[in-house]
């Protein structure tokens, strides 16, 4: 008797097997085929990172303040940089990372405090050496002494500026300090 | 059954029997794990488990940088549950420091640790068949565990080794798309398990090869750690959720599912209301998600942490997730040791091993859910 009621078992299991593969045989296909079919990537994916292009800079702003260095646990980061002549703005001069060994923990995007650093949504980079290095000013090499060249003037209309505000603000003062002497 | 079984390896020494290595380079094993196994004939005499092959020396690692730096390590300590490894270090650092949670951040975190939770039961089902032979259930797990990595890489940015928590809060916020995905998760997730218990749970060839294989008696379990499903599968209610609520587990209402045998068969029942368990938790988060910030305004990278040591536990997908931290009082930590609930679950390994059949072995380590990484560390 429990050998029938096994075999009756079993084809009970088998029928019901068949029965969902056949009713998933109906769905539609999940898997993508990827080279041909892409996947959109999320919108927070992390990836490699660049620099932003702020647009009233029109470039980046790295400050070269070397948070994201002393933070990354990688230590894949490499910044040179420092105070540029005739600008009040720091820059950097170097920032190269090597992507081989960068985790994309997203420490140096959270750490950064001008929030010049961004993710790409690059993800199929492929190379033949071990060494993965990036300078991430490259885009902007060719614009920065025009840069350098624009925040000085800037700059120098800003000190105009603040003397010229400074200087009404004295005569200002002066003229409220004088007016009740001559009025009565 | 195993009278005739030695001690150790040492001592049998027999014309009869054998020595049989399965892994680290297995089909089946899971990761790089080695079971030298000693055989007689097809019957398990004695086991001994190789382990150090995905050796990473992260424990070392934390020692040469800063706590802050130590986030992205976390997650890739056990890559399958990465977020409740990534959580649980910033919840045991907050603890030891005394940084404040905002409430929302708090409930996300539940949120997406219980979904990792969820994906990583998933995972384990489907290769879990894929260990006793059927090759179809596993290609529908991963159809369900892909919705749960979309959610979460829409929020996190990441699928698998999330580098999410920071110090006080998370890295983004959610919105009502991810709500919205979460919910419909659910539902089609509850509708899943219907098709599971058909497909698998009443399948005959499923229970004959689950139903008294493998036991580990409560006794055994306790005696080596072993923590988790694998522990309430044999009887024992522990769960660090509930005996020590960290993270807001404390306002949820759940139940932790026990089974008495201690068999393949109870492990997986508990893992299947497991998930069902976090779907409930799940739910009772994404309704009652506050509004307000997500963590500090400036991120928190410089710790002033207190002299002495300092242990907080986690309840992972595995089980008993400790980190015992040791601090000098500098922003790098003296030394962390890491407790991963694989390792004791594999130490029981050889006590359970022993008079079983080598076709089971298969089936018995891989219904202990293993994930060889986070052994290794």
């Amino acid at each position: 008797m429990s050998y029938f009621t096994t075999i009756a078992g079993g084809l009970k299991s088998l029928v019901t097997g068949l029965g969902i593969t056949a009713r998933q045989m109906r769905r539609k296909p999940v898997t993508l085929t990827y080279p041909h079919v892409k996947p959109e990537l999320s919108e927070a994916y992390r990836s490699l990172i660049s620099l932003v292009q702020f647009e009233e800079l029109e470039t980046h702003d790295c400050i070269a303040c070397m948070q994201c260095v002393k933070i990354c646990p990688s230590f894949c980061i490499e910044i040179d940089g420092g105070r540029v002549e005739g600008i009040k703005r720091m820059r950097a001069s170097k920032f190269e990372v090597d992507f081989a060994l960068c985790s994309m923990c997203g420490l140096c995007i959270d750490v950064c405090p001008t929030d010049t650093l961004e993710y790409t949504k690059l993800y199929d980079e492929a190379g033949y050496e071990r060494e993965w290095v990036y300078d991430l000013l490259d885009p902007f090499r060719d614009f920065e002494d025009e840069f350098v060249e624009r925040q000085r003037v800037s700059d120098a209309r800003e000190a105009a500026e603040k003397a010229a505000k400074r200087a009404a603000a004295a005569e200002a003062k002066a003229a409220t300090e004088k007016e009740p002497e001559v009025d009565p | 059954m195993n009278q005739s079984a030695p001690d150790t390896l040492e001592r049998a020494s027999d014309d009869e029997t054998y020595y049989l290595n399965m892994g680290p380079q297995h089909p089946s094993m899971h990761g790089v794990l080695r079971l030298l196994l000693h055989l007689r004939g097809e019957k398990i005499l004695d086991c001994e488990p190789v382990i150090g092959y995905a050796h990473r020396a992260h424990e070392k690692m934390a020692e040469n940088r800063s706590y802050i730096m130590f986030i992205p390590n976390t997650s890739r300590v056990d890559y399958l549950s990465g977020m409740i490894y990534n959580i649980g270090f910033c919840q045991a650092i907050e603890k030891m420091v005394g940084i404040e949670v905002p409430a929302r951040a708090e409930v996300i975190r539940v949120i997406v640790c219980e979904l990792n939770r969820i994906q990583s039961h998933l995972l384990w089902l489907g290769t879990f068949m894929l260990d006793l032979g059927g090759v179809t259930p596993f290609l529908y797990c991963f159809d369900d565990r892909e919705e749960i990595l979309t959610i979460l890489d829409r929020v996190t940015g990441s699928r698998l080794t999330y580098a999410y928590g920071r110090f006080g809060g998370v890295t983004m916020d959610v919105d009502d798309v991810f709500i919205e995905q979460s919910r419909a998760f659910l539902v089609r997730l509850r509708e899943r398990f219907l098709m599971y218990h058909a497909l698998i749970r009443e399948n005959v060839i499923f229970q004959e090869r689950c139903r008294g294989v493998g036991v580990i008696s409560e006794e055994i379990a306790l005696k080596y750690g072993v923590t988790g499903p694998s522990l309430r599968a044999s009887g024992v209610e522990y769960d660090v959720r509930r005996a020590e609520p960290y993270g807001g587990y404390e306002r949820f209402d759940f139940e932790i599912p026990t089974e008495k045998a201690g068999d393949c068969l109870a492990r997986f029942d508990v893992r299947v209301r497991e998930m069902e368990q976090s779907c409930r938790i799940i739910e009772q988060g994404l309704t009652a998600l506050p509004d307000g910030p997500i963590g500090p305004k400036k991120l928190i990278k410089k710790l002033k942490p207190p002299k002495g040591e300092f242990y907080f536990a986690v309840e992972s997908a595995r089980g008993h997730f400790g980190m015992y931290i040791l601090s000098d009082g500098s922003d790098t930590p003296a030394k962390i040791k890491l407790r991963t609930p694989s390792f004791s679950s594999l130490s029981s390994m050889p006590d359970v091993l022993r008079g079983t059949m080598v076709a089971d072995t298969i089936a018995i380590v891989g219904s202990i859910d293993l994930v060889i990484p986070e052994i290794d560390r």
